[in-house]
């Protein structure tokens, strides 16, 4: 018959205090959480040669299940509220605000002024990091922009081309529906709204108070639902596809255009070859448009006691080179201005489509209320407009209440 | 004899369902071993294709070679093992006690152990993982066996307590006039006969621990992880690796099944007939 | 047999003890935490509310959505599994050629994680690459493809489904180690009376296993009450709300909104109820339990 005591905390180990200073004898440890998509990949290289050039610094690196998201930042949010967070971790924009509520944020301004390769990467990427108060928490480490996949052989067959404005997208999926394949593999589950967000957000509606309610904003919602509801133009499926629905339909030939990043380009290519394409996501007649800007980051706790040490690897991540090295593991795309002119990692027509879409690059805000917005609000809303539930206008009411009120 | 008409009927009545209620079972299962012999290429391909054109095991040896997914399985197994340890082994003494004595506590307790039962676990994680941290038990095999075993008892006790319900005291009473001491009485007496539900009841501590995701999540770390977070990290931000996914899924199923089907003949054995004479 | 009184506390002293230290404290944080408008990153403004967290979730209208999904989750999904599985037990009870491996080859489906689960029947049940909609048109049953998940008919019934599947090993395994503690004289005795086998069922086989069929039902029903992971998986709670139950949408108030006070005042009202349908049902059904 077994017994069991409970431990008392005075028995159990405490967790020893990081190293501050550094010191010639002790090595100062950095914890680092990450997250890669590849579970064979290892930073393991990445990690040997900064310590090659930084001796008395050792990076331990914790890769964190992903979980669709939610179990990497629950583990996050757990840690940073039990007091053992790491001193570094990938972030993304759409949770800074909540960190910085905690207060969990070191701001970097600092460090990076003496960082040399802060150079390598555009103003225009700092600026979309920046948080509200004008300060530099996160330091950018790569990044996608969504664009339109289109099924180039269909298309050709059809005897259309791929779609530049929101008329003409119209106008080519009718031509391109046919024989059982969905003209557009719309994305209504969980992640969707990047779909909604170009034709919306780039048809005129915003996130400022009453930019969801104005005339032009309810009009392109309408359209956007209508896509579905009237024109049947999405796969019955859509309410609740997910990234891996829309990637795999139209790797299997089933819909002929979807929104997608350069992350799911290779497995294009390899399944469909010289028949998938891509082009930036439809716009106005006047030009303007919206598309998502898919962003990842490094951050620094304000809890860590080796914040320096801690930068240092986080600056490493975005230098130039090893920054490549680094995309090489994640797929996805360079944050360095000199790693992007010699890039192959990708085929150039993505590229290309990357290229051309950062002119039309969007966030949604820094607000606390984006990330329910993202995970519940907006694929509950989307769907019930989808299945005729509630209507279209109500659903952007209903936006404009949740972000104020 | 048996003529060619029963033998028919109890095919269909016997034979015939249990095929059919294991076909359901293993269906899905099926699906996804034949998923994890066809090279990635003829996976989710449009209309679903059923038998491999060419079975490939490159995902077993991916699986064993370059990822830690057989480690995890030992993990697995190890915090399993010990989550049925310590979990009979506190609740086996209690149930004995809820259905063999009758005092004040029992049944506002037994009520107790079934209200905590109830607490959904996850609301818990968040409160759990700073005690676990000020414990000191995080990414600890102990942590996890811990959380596994615990969540585990109330059920464990109220299955237990039915199940030594269901031996009628005229055991134990007989096992004492012949001058056994009531330890004496539990251990050549009782448990013996308790078997198939001490047995049952670890399968479930065993199964309700292998499958367990949320506490074995935030516990774990680098040194402890579980096979379902292994599973987890095959399901990415950009992409799933269906191959890796379906070979880990296939080779999680193996050792709970073949748990059962050794243990299953300790299933049989109840009472026999003269063993109480009333 | 006469026991001292300390004797029984004896017995149970590890089960308190353990399940106090683990499991006591975190269930009070949640109780307290109810009382409150909390939420995770704004900790600063956390306030005590009383009771305002359960007045305003009786003016919540998806409160009551998820409530009678909850409902018909519940009754279907337990009561399916129930159904299945003690067929399957009567079944494997039976004496025929490869009953061993059939006894372990059902509990497959109980012996794989809930993502898995989820994953697998959400691809089965794909529009375009799924078996369900494939085999389906092969046999002619259906002309089109159906979005199984995606329409409000059927993603409540699809997700139980796979519940089903997932959870009738439990009761085939519960009820087939009751089934062996009934001595083969009660059979017999039946016999020589000449019951049929539906009467040996009815009269014999059933009452002895009153006890472990109401426990099992019982604690079934609380899982199942409390359970959410294979939802996530499959649906997330869509489409809209469709298949939003209530341990789900607390689930969502904690993790999305980081809203834990209201949710933790959702998990206390699921609780309440479960422990009132409990109630009921112990007073009424399962009474030898607690004699």
């Amino acid at each position: 018959m077994k017994r069991r005591t409970v431990l008392k905390s005075s028995a159990a180990a405490l967790a020893v205090p990081m190293v501050g200073a550094s010191r010639a004898q002790s090595p100062t440890t950095v914890r680092w959480w990450y997250h890669f998509d590849n579970p064979q990949a290892s930073p393991a290289s990445l990690i040997a040669k900064f310590e090659g050039e930084n001796p008395g610094i050792k990076v331990q690196a914790e890769s964190i299940p992903w979980g669709g998201g939610n179990d990497y930042y629950t583990r996050l949010y757990a840690a940073l509220v039990a007091g053992n967070a790491p001193d570094c971790a990938m972030v993304k924009l759409g949770n800074q605000s909540r960190l910085l509520q905690m207060k969990a944020l070191a701001p970097l301004d600092d460090l990076l002024a003496g960082w040399a390769a802060r150079r390598d990467i555009s103003e225009n990427l700092w600026k979309m990091h920046r948080a509200p108060d004008g300060r530099n928490y996160y330091v950018p480490l790569q990044y996608v922009v969504l664009y339109l996949y289109y099924r180039a052989d269909l298309f050709a067959a059809a005897g259309v081309q791929p779609p530049r404005t929101f008329d003409d997208f119209l106008k080519a999926a009718q031509a391109v529906q046919k024989g059982g394949v969905s003209a557009f593999g719309m994305r209504g589950g969980g992640g969707g709204h990047d779909h909604w967000g170009s034709f919306v957000l780039g048809a005129g509606a915003n996130f400022e108070p009453g930019g969801m309610v104005s005339a032009r904003a309810l009009e392109a919602n309408r359209w956007f639902v209508e896509l579905g509801t009237k024109h049947k133009l999405f796969p019955i499926s859509a309410p609740t596809d997910g990234f891996r629905q829309i990637v795999d339909n139209f790797k299997a030939g089933r819909t002929a255009m979807t929104i997608h990043h350069i992350g799911s380009a290779n497995e294009m290519v390899q399944a469909l070859g010289d028949k998938v394409s891509a082009v930036p996501v439809p716009v106005g007649a006047d030009g303007k448009g919206w598309t998502s800007f898919g962003d990842e980051s490094n951050a620094v706790f304000a809890a860590s006691k080796v914040k320096e040490a801690a930068f240092k690897w986080v600056a490493f991540l975005s230098t130039g080179e090893h920054n490549v090295a680094f995309n090489a593991f994640t797929g996805q795309l360079t944050v360095t201005d000199s790693g992007a002119s010699k890039w192959n990692l990708h085929p150039k027509r993505f590229v290309d489509a990357t290229a051309a879409s950062t002119a039309l690059m969007g966030t949604l805000p820094n607000s606390t209320k984006t990330a329910d917005f993202t995970r519940t609000v907006w694929p509950q809303q989307m769907q019930r407009a989808l299945l005729g539930q509630t209507t279209p206008d109500a659903m952007m009411q209903a936006f404009e209440r949740h972000f104020h009120g | 004899m048996i003529d060619r008409r029963s033998r028919l009927r109890r095919f269909v009545e016997v034979e015939l369902p249990i095929a059919l209620i294991v076909a359901f079972a293993l269906g899905p299962y099926v699906w996804m071993v034949l998923t994890s012999i066809k090279p990635e290429a003829e996976i989710g391909t449009f209309p679903p294709s059923y038998i491999p054109r060419e079975a490939t095991f490159v995902h077993y040896e991916t699986l064993a070679a370059r990822t830690s997914f057989l480690g995890n399985l030992m993990n697995s197994l190890i915090v399993a093992l010990g989550a049925v340890a310590v979990g009979l082994g506190v609740s086996v003494p209690a149930a004995y006690a809820f259905s063999r004595f009758r005092f004040r506590a029992r049944n506002p307790l037994l009520v107790g152990f079934l209200v905590i039962n109830m607490v959904p676990v996850v609301l818990l994680i968040i409160p759990l993982f700073v005690l676990m941290r000020q414990l000191g038990l995080l990414d600890t095999f102990v942590g996890i066996v811990m959380g596994h075993a615990t969540f585990a008892i109330p059920f464990s006790v109220w299955m237990m307590t039915s199940y030594f319900n269901a031996l009628p005291r005229e055991l134990d009473e007989a096992a004492t006039v012949d001058g056994a001491s009531r330890l004496q009485a539990i251990r050549l007496v009782i448990l013996p006969l308790a078997m198939p539900g001490i047995v049952t009841t670890g399968i479930y501590i065993f199964v309700t621990s292998w499958n367990e995701y949320l506490f074995a999540m935030m516990l774990s770390g680098q040194n402890v992880r579980t096979v379902t977070v292994a599973l987890q990290s095959f399901i990415g931000e950009f992409s799933i690796q269906w191959g890796l996914l379906t070979a880990g899924g296939t080779l999680v199923a193996i050792p709970a099944t073949v748990l059962f089907l050794i243990i299953q003949r300790r299933l049989v054995g109840g009472l026999t007939s003269g063993a109480v004479k009333s | 047999m006469r026991s001292r009184p300390v004797e029984p506390l004896l017995f149970l002293l590890p089960a308190l003890l353990v399940t106090a230290a683990v499991i006591l404290y975190p269930a009070l944080q949640t109780v307290w935490l109810g009382l409150h408008s909390f939420v995770l990153f704004d900790p600063d403004s956390m306030r005590f509310v009383g009771l305002g967290n359960f007045s305003a979730i009786v003016a919540d209208e998806l409160f009551w959505i998820s409530l009678s999904n909850s409902v018909i989750w519940v009754v279907c999904a337990v009561g399916l599994q129930f159904a299945l599985g003690l067929v399957t037990a009567l079944l494997l009870n039976q004496t025929f050629a490869g009953r061993s491996l059939a006894r372990a080859l059902v509990v497959v489906p109980w012996a794989l994680p809930s993502v898995i689960i989820g994953l697998m029947w959400t691809w089965m049940y794909d529009l375009n690459l799924g078996v369900f909609n494939d085999l389906l048109m092969r046999v002619g049953l259906i002309d089109a493809p159906v979005a199984w998940l995606a329409q409000p008919g059927t993603a409540l019934a699809a997700v139980i489904l796979a519940l089903v599947w997932q959870g009738f090993p439990f009761f085939a395994v519960m009820i087939l180690a009751g089934l062996q503690t009934i001595p083969s004289e009660h059979y017999e005795a039946a016999a020589m009376d000449g019951a049929s086998r539906w009467q040996t069922l009815r009269f014999v086989t059933l009452p002895a296993l009153r006890e472990v069929i109401a426990t099992a039902l019982l604690l079934r029903t609380i899982w199942v009450a409390n359970s959410l992971d294979v939802i996530l998986v499959m649906t997330g709670g869509g489409p809209g709300y469709e298949t939003h139950t209530l341990p789900l949408y607390a689930f969502l108030k904690a993790y999305s909104a980081m809203e834990f006070g209201y949710a933790s005042a959702l998990s206390l009202v699921l609780t309440l109820l479960l422990l009132g349908a409990v109630a009921f049902y112990v007073r009424r059904v399962a009474r030898q339990a607690l004699a």
